[in-house]
């Protein structure tokens, strides 16, 4: 499987070696439309020069190094003629660079007279420019779908929402960083067995009996003190680290939903017998009867106590109080996998095997207090209303009037003895409680000797209605507990101020599914976490694949009490740790399979009303048209259908089963080339335009990552798209599947899976956490976005005043305080002279160290690579890496420096280290070292010279903005067509590209650009 | 074996790796490679470590590492009954897994074969492949059936308890046979309703890879200049799946190797004397390997932290207390009692190898042909370094043995990747592995 044709490594080293080398000489090289052309005749002159006088200069000079066998640099010379073929010119430009630099021949070796340099120079300039206005033969591609597109068009043309695709073996990865290339796409009898085994999985899932009536559990878990009247009364157990609900806070009821046809509702099994059970965390064997459903569903918290403030769940009337999640470090042994317990979970024995859930949450802000800090000090207030503590105790509804609404702090008084116990309150319909540590000495004392002695601390900020309050409250035993103290705040006090921030928050709801572990989490997120932004109960619904989240693979006839017990987990998701009100959860309901009709809308895309016919025949042949149609992309051929026809009629002839037959015929269409595969047909050798329907589906898998839509395909259809590309580029990148171009191409572009491989030194980076390091990936990606959604000019993208971040990326960069929008990636303005644009992304940055410390080399590689397309050559065999702990006082760029100066090694460090030692100033979680010892000065490959990374920027976003455009453009081009640019393509992008710049290089203009250009619309 | 042969041989590995269905390449290949010798492997797995007493209790001889390093050791009490094939067999000490020391350590039968990062799996997976699949992957073209996958328990337990110790290329666990006469029916009685589905299945995919295979080339005739290189690998390899369904098909009529069956008690079974059935399981396994049924071989011999009917075990051989218990038991007693378990585990590990040693290939015993490894995740109850390891036969894959090799704080996984190696099986790693055991038993890695 490794063994792909030599021809192709062989071009991609050579293209290495001269990619980079061809932009140092880029102006020497005369654009086409100077060029004369050449008569017909001169050609045969071109190959008696090319014999006489530049074939022995490469025999007696450079081919002892660059022959077949030897290839030194992977470059060889025997195979080149007086018309090389495109990518011998790349070829060509790196030998002429070599020459002029001196480089070559070594100087050891015989060296060129002047007179003989001068003619290899002329030959090449004169043979390149010939080169580029004959014209370049086409034949046409054909391109398999990569994973993701495959998966993406898959999905569409069945309406499928789970994955199939887990066991096709991963896309090959190309030099550029793309899976979607021609050469390195490679088919195996693996992947197609793959093909084979997710088609009838997909059909099987698709396609049903209609007179079967579907299977449905449906429940519900209702939360809330005393919710269940009739409580189990068992002492429920589930291992370690699991905190069971009082069972009369848990209510479960399995429903009946109302649904448009019949169906059989499926009620969980009650009754078990299990061998063994648990006594807290430990195994005792012995058969055992269980007979409720309470030992079948149990509500859960899950994680480690410590909560730094407040209770991280509470159970109140109105259902379960969440704060936010925190997540844990990923070690075991530091801490459990879970974080501290706000992790609500309904553990449970029985979910469907197969088909779509719904979960649906109601659930609310709650209308919460905000607690204070242990040593918040008491006030002492004109407003103070006081409640002494036997109004607090003698009534179990107790009663205060408060005079005027407004935001409230709350004081604790107690007498002397210290205070060490859990403080809870009620106010009104709310609820609070917290740990109070210790109370401290009242500021300002009363002359009183008794009250003197007394303790206060203030507890809460509360938002507080005119009028009378139901009250009760509990401190320990109460004995210690004097008096709680109200004192109103007036507006502009820092505290009510710091309180109408909290009562403006909004908690995100998020839901999962897995199965119960004793280490490790498998919750895995179902869908997006939703803003709970009202005060009233509301309901979120949540929708997936079963089968997409972690299965049991427990045998049914299991006799462990905790064995295949599966989680549907329910949080308050954490983004950095600011005071929020909590989340309310009333119910959580669990509806699957989930159909909305029946049969499925996945049976009635294949057997379409429309076409139904008492002839079966007439029928499938109808079926099969149009879905092959669908799959194909464009209109099935008569010459097609008829052999899939044939397929349903060799099955139906045997089995007499309709829907089978169908089944069968169906499986050759989704394992067609056709549908596999991006054909481009070509009929000659001579460039031709892309085929209407073969250019829907090129625009719409560079632009979507899948299938075009029926709208390109009606354009397509009345010859309309070549003429509307403008348009439809448009409405592509408008479209909700423009994300799916995006997440794929800014992650290969900019190798965002460095962040996903790095391991991260904890003790350095503790900030840097899994969950943290998630959303630093999605950073790059969500700018991307946002300058092609907005249209703005290519320079932000190494220089902004904004940046794309969300609460945790905002918090990550000290910003936290700008945003109050969850998980939603918003433009903040950064006011820092070292943000803006991707270069100083923290998790790019992060990606290119070793987890421990910055790397120039690898962040000027980078740079070299991504940003300015010009990539060095492959590091040669056998390098010894420089050591960081060498015992030397070096710095790591010093040593870098010494290394550079070795001979062998300065040729490429020059290309790349300059541009990774602006980097200096950041360390390897991304942001801006402190401390001493740092230089980014950097000299750059063109001698200019810069001071830091802000100086790179400005730099590139000014003086080498065309650089920067270019390879944006490149990599999109290469990326759009599926393949490595030819050396004509490549120069066109190069000198045309710089037309947009008049225009400030605006993202749409460049995309357009690309569509526009014969490299995308010609085969 | 000329050197040629291997090359081949290797080619045709590399060729069908990951190819989902057994072919009898045997005879596609010729009378050369089918007088190739099997290379097999069998892995076993005892849980809970191994008895290694403490100092102040004065049993020393009791624990069940040598004393000594190097080919002079000398057998403990409770790996006596191994002594016999001495020069079959070497102790091997300071192996651990790197990841085994982050996780729970209940979790060290998950990961004895995998040595994967269970305490902090990547989201969506729970353990990686193990061992004996890699194995069953590169050996499975050979032989009717890729891996025989056993436990003391059926099925697969349950996450972070696993029943099983073999988990598929996804991660998976695979579900494990306890039942002495399942196995026996599944490895030598294909029941003739299993096999008419298994034909049946096999032959709609054969239409349906004809039907494919149609279209594409009717497509092929109509793609005038294009590009044809990917519908060639397309064309190819759908004819190269067509030749192995088709093969696969063969396979059902190929009469099993005759052998005699008289010994075994088929109605042995967990619940009853531990003994009976390990002895029975361990002759089915041998059976299996001497017809060539399969070259790959997991047995879960107990389970971790209480589970499963062999904590009981210790109990039935009058050791007073199950066996967990007894793993951390402190006292001289206790220690005594959990080594004398080992003791009881040594004889029947000792009776698998007679029966190996008793069958022969053509170029020697079925030991020789075979890899066992046999340990556990802990070295005592819940410590996770210096795993408890015996290797045993291979000496033609190049195991030289007699001795008690040790080196701390060595991955585990590189004894697994020396395993591969030996076999031929030229993987550049095995999971987190840093290199092969250089110097040690292996001199073929």
């Amino acid at each position: 499987m490794t063994d792909k044709p030599r021809s192709f490594d062989q071009r991609q080293i050579l293209k290495r070696t001269a990619i980079g080398i061809a932009f140092l000489i880029g102006s020497v090289v005369a654009t086409a439309e100077d060029a004369p052309a050449k008569p017909a005749s001169a050609i045969s002159t071109d190959a008696i020069a090319f014999n006489e006088q530049i074939q022995p200069f490469f025999q007696k000079f450079c081919v002892r190094c660059h022959n077949p066998d030897n290839m030194k640099s992977g470059v060889r010379v025997d195979q080149l003629t007086a018309t090389p073929d495109d990518r011998q010119l790349f070829l060509l430009q790196a030998i002429q660079k070599q020459v002029d630099d001196g480089a070559m021949p070594p100087a050891e070796e015989l060296q060129f007279t002047p007179e003989q340099r001068q003619t290899l120079n002329d030959w090449i300039l004169s043979t390149i420019t010939a080169a580029r206005v004959r014209d370049t033969k086409k034949n046409g591609s054909v391109r398999r779908l990569t994973v993701s597109q495959y998966r993406n068009t898959l999905k569409s043309l069945l309406g499928l929402q789970e994955d199939l695709t887990e066991s096709l073996p991963p896309d090959g990865i190309s030099k550029e960083g793309f899976t979607n290339q021609s050469h390195t796409m490679i088919l195996s009898p693996l992947q197609v067995e793959s093909y084979f085994n997710i088609a009838e999985k997909a059909l099987d899932l698709c396609i049903v009996d209609e007179n079967k009536k579907p299977v449905i559990q449906n429940f519900r878990m209702d939360l809330g003190t005393a919710i269940n009247p009739e409580p189990c009364p068992d002492n429920l157990v589930l291992g370690a680290n699991n905190f069971l609900l009082n069972n009369p806070d848990v209510l479960v009821t399995e429903l009946t939903p109302n649904k448009p046809f019949a169906y059989e509702p499926f009620f969980m099994r009650k009754e078990y017998d299990f061998i063994e059970g648990y006594v807290g965390n430990d195994t005792i064997r012995a058969w055992k009867k269980f007979n409720s459903i309470y030992h079948s569903v149990f509500a859960c918290m899950r994680g480690s106590p410590g909560y730094p403030k407040g209770q991280s769940f509470q159970v109140v009337p109105e259902g379960l109080l969440l704060r936010p999640a925190i997540p844990s470090p990923e070690i075991f042994g530091q801490s459990d996998t879970y974080g501290p317990m706000a992790n609500f979970k309904i553990s449970l024995r029985e979910l469907p095997e197969d088909g779509n859930f719904r979960i649906t949450v109601r659930a609310a802000r709650y209308d919460d207090a905000l607690l204070l800090d242990d040593d918040a000090p008491a006030q002492t207030n004109v407003d103070t209303v006081s409640v002494p503590v036997t109004e607090l105790t003698s009534s179990p509804d107790a009663k205060v009037l408060i005079k005027e609404a407004g935001i409230y702090q709350l004081d604790i008084v107690s007498g002397p003895e210290p205070v060490k116990d859990l403080f809870s309150i009620t106010l009104g319909d709310r609820q609070v409680a917290g740990q109070l540590r210790k109370l401290t000495a009242y500021p300002n004392r009363p002359n009183d000797e008794e009250k003197s002695k007394e303790q206060a601390s203030a507890f809460l900020l509360v938002r507080l209605p005119a009028g009378e309050l139901k009250i009760s409250a509990r401190l320990g035993d109460n004995s210690k507990l004097r008096r709680l103290v109200f004192n109103r705040l007036d507006n502009s006090h820092e505290l009510a101020q710091r309180f109408s921030v909290f009562e403006r928050r909004v908690p995100s709801l998020s839901v999962y599914l897995g199965l119960r572990r004793d280490c490790g989490s498998t919750l895995t997120q179902v869908g997006q976490p939703r803003r709970v932004a009202s005060g009233e109960l509301e309901e979120y619904v949540f929708e997936g694949a079963i089968n997409d989240f972690p299965n049991p693979d427990v045998e049914k006839d299991n006799v462990n009490y905790l064995a295949g017990i599966r989680e549907i987990g329910v949080r308050s998701e954490y983004t950095d740790g600011r005071e929020m009100p909590r989340l309310r959860i009333r119910s959580v309901e669990f509806e699957g399979p989930f159909y909305e009709s029946w049969p499925p809308e996945t049976h009635r895309n294949i057997f379409n009303a429309s076409v139904t016919n008492a002839d079966p025949a007439i029928e499938a042949r109808e079926i099969l048209r149009s879905f092959a149609t669908r799959a194909f992309r464009r209109p099935v051929t008569d010459a097609e259908l008829e052999a899939i026809f044939s397929v349903w009629q060799k099955s139906f002839v045997s089995s007499g089963n309709h829907r089978q037959s169908i089944k069968d015929a169906l499986l050759v269409i989704l394992n067609a080339p056709q549908f596999l595969f991006l054909i481009e047909n070509s009929q000659t050798p001579e460039p031709e335009d892309l085929h209407p329907n073969e250019l829907a589906s090129k625009l719409s898998y560079f632009l979507w990552n899948t299938a075009p839509d029926q709208r390109l395909l009606e354009l397509a259809s009345k010859n309309e798209l070549r003429s509307s590309l403008d348009s439809e580029t448009e409405r592509l990148i408008c479209d909700p599947r423009f994300e799916q171009f995006i997440d794929e191409f800014a992650a290969q572009w900019l190798s965002l899976d460095k962040i996903d491989i790095v391991s991260v030194d904890s003790k350095r980076f503790p900030r840097l956490t899994r969950d943290t390091k998630t959303q630093l990936r999605q950073e790059p990606v969500q700018f991307l976005r946002y300058l092609i959604e907005k249209n703005l000019p290519l320079r932000n993208l190494v220089q902004s005043d904004f940046i794309i971040a969300n609460e945790v990326v905002a918090n990550y960069y000290n910003l936290g305080s700008q945003t109050e929008n969850g998980f939603l990636f918003v433009p903040i303005k950064h006011g820092q002279e070292y943000l803006g644009g991707v270069l100083t992304n923290a998790g790019i940055l992060a990606g290119l160290s070793d987890g421990r410390e910055s790397n120039p080399i690898k962040r000027g590689a980078w740079v070299a690579r991504k940003i300015i397309a010009e990539p060095p050559d492959d590091p040669p065999p056998n390098v010894p890496r420089i050591k960081e702990d060498d015992g030397t006082q070096l710095t790591f760029r010093q040593k870098l420096e010494q290394h550079r100066n070795q001979q062998g090694c300065a040729k490429c460090h020059g290309g790349i280290d300059p541009w990774g030692f602006p980097f200096e100033s950041f360390d390897a979680g991304g942001l801006l070292k402190t401390g001493a010892n740092i230089d980014p000065r950097s000299t750059l490959p063109d001698g200019a010279e810069v001071k830091d990374l802000n100086g790179l920027k400005t730099y590139l976003a000014n003086d080498r903005i065309d650089q920067v455009a270019f390879s944006f453009m490149k990599h999109l081009a290469s990326y759009a067509i599926g393949r490595s640019l030819t050396y004509n393509e490549f120069m066109f992008l190069k000198e045309q590209g710089k037309n947009l710049r008049s225009n400030d290089y605006r993202m749409h203009d460049m995309i357009k650009f690309v569509i526009k250009s014969d490299l995308f619309i010609k085969k | 074996m000329g050197s040629s042969v291997q090359l081949d041989r290797r080619a045709v590995l590399k060729g069908l790796a990951g190819v989902t269905l057994s072919l009898p390449l045997l005879e596609a290949m010729g009378k050369e490679v089918a007088e190739t010798p099997p290379r097999r492997f069998c892995a076993m797995y005892t849980a809970n470590g191994m008895s290694l007493p403490k100092p102040t209790n004065g049993i020393d001889e009791w624990s069940w590492f040598p004393k000594t390093d190097g080919r002079g050791f000398e057998f403990g009490k409770s790996t006596e009954p191994l002594s016999p094939f001495r020069e079959k067999l070497s102790f091997i000490g300071g192996l651990y897994h790197p990841n085994g020391t982050k996780a729970d350590p209940h979790l060290c039968s998950d990961m004895w074969l995998t040595g994967a990062p269970l305490h902090n799996p990547k989201p969506g997976t729970f353990n990686s492949v193990a061992l004996d699949q890699v194995v069953a992957t590169h050996t499975k073209q050979y032989c009717r059936q890729p891996s025989l996958v056993l436990s003391i328990d059926a099925g697969v337990g349950f996450l972070s308890r696993t029943g099983t110790i073999s988990y598929n290329q996804e991660g998976k666990p695979i579900p494990a046979e306890n039942n002495p006469r399942r196995v026996f029916d599944r490895l030598f009685r294909g029941d003739r309703a299993s096999l008419a589905t298994q034909r049946e299945q096999l032959q709609r995919r054969i239409k349906l890879v004809d039907a494919v295979l149609d279209n594409a080339k009717s497509l092929n005739k109509q793609l005038g200049q294009s590009d044809r290189e990917k519908m060639d690998q397309y064309m190819t390899s759908l004819d190269e799946i067509e030749t192995r369904l088709t093969a696969s098909e063969k396979w059902i009529d190929i009469p099993i190797k005759t052998q005699d069956y008289s010994h075994l008690n088929l109605d042995a079974n967990s619940e009853g004397e531990p003994h009976e059935y390990y002895r029975n399981m361990f002759d089915l396994i041998a059976l299996a390997f001497d017809a060539d049924i399969t070259r790959s071989v997991a047995f879960m011999l107990n389970r971790e932290d209480g589970m499963g009917v062999s904590d009981t075990f210790p109990v039935k051989l009058g050791l007073n207390r199950t066996h967990h218990s007894l793993s951390h038991a402190e006292d001289k007693e206790g220690q005594l009692a959990f080594a004398k378990y080992d003791l009881f585990l040594s004889e029947q590990i000792a009776y698998f190898l007679g029966r190996l040693q008793q069958f022969q290939d053509i170029n020697g015993s079925v030991l020789d042909n075979s890899i066992v490894l046999y340990g556990s995740g802990a070295s005592t109850t819940h410590n996770p370094t210096n795993l408890p390891t015996l290797i045993a036969g291979g000496a033609n894959m190049g195991l030289k043995h007699g001795t008690h090799w040790r080196k701390p704080n060595t991955p585990m996984s590189n004894l697994y990747l020396s395993i591969l190696r030996s076999m031929k099986i030229e993987e550049p790693s095995f999971s987190d592995s840093t290199g092969v055991l250089n110097d040690s038993v292996f001199t073929q890695v």
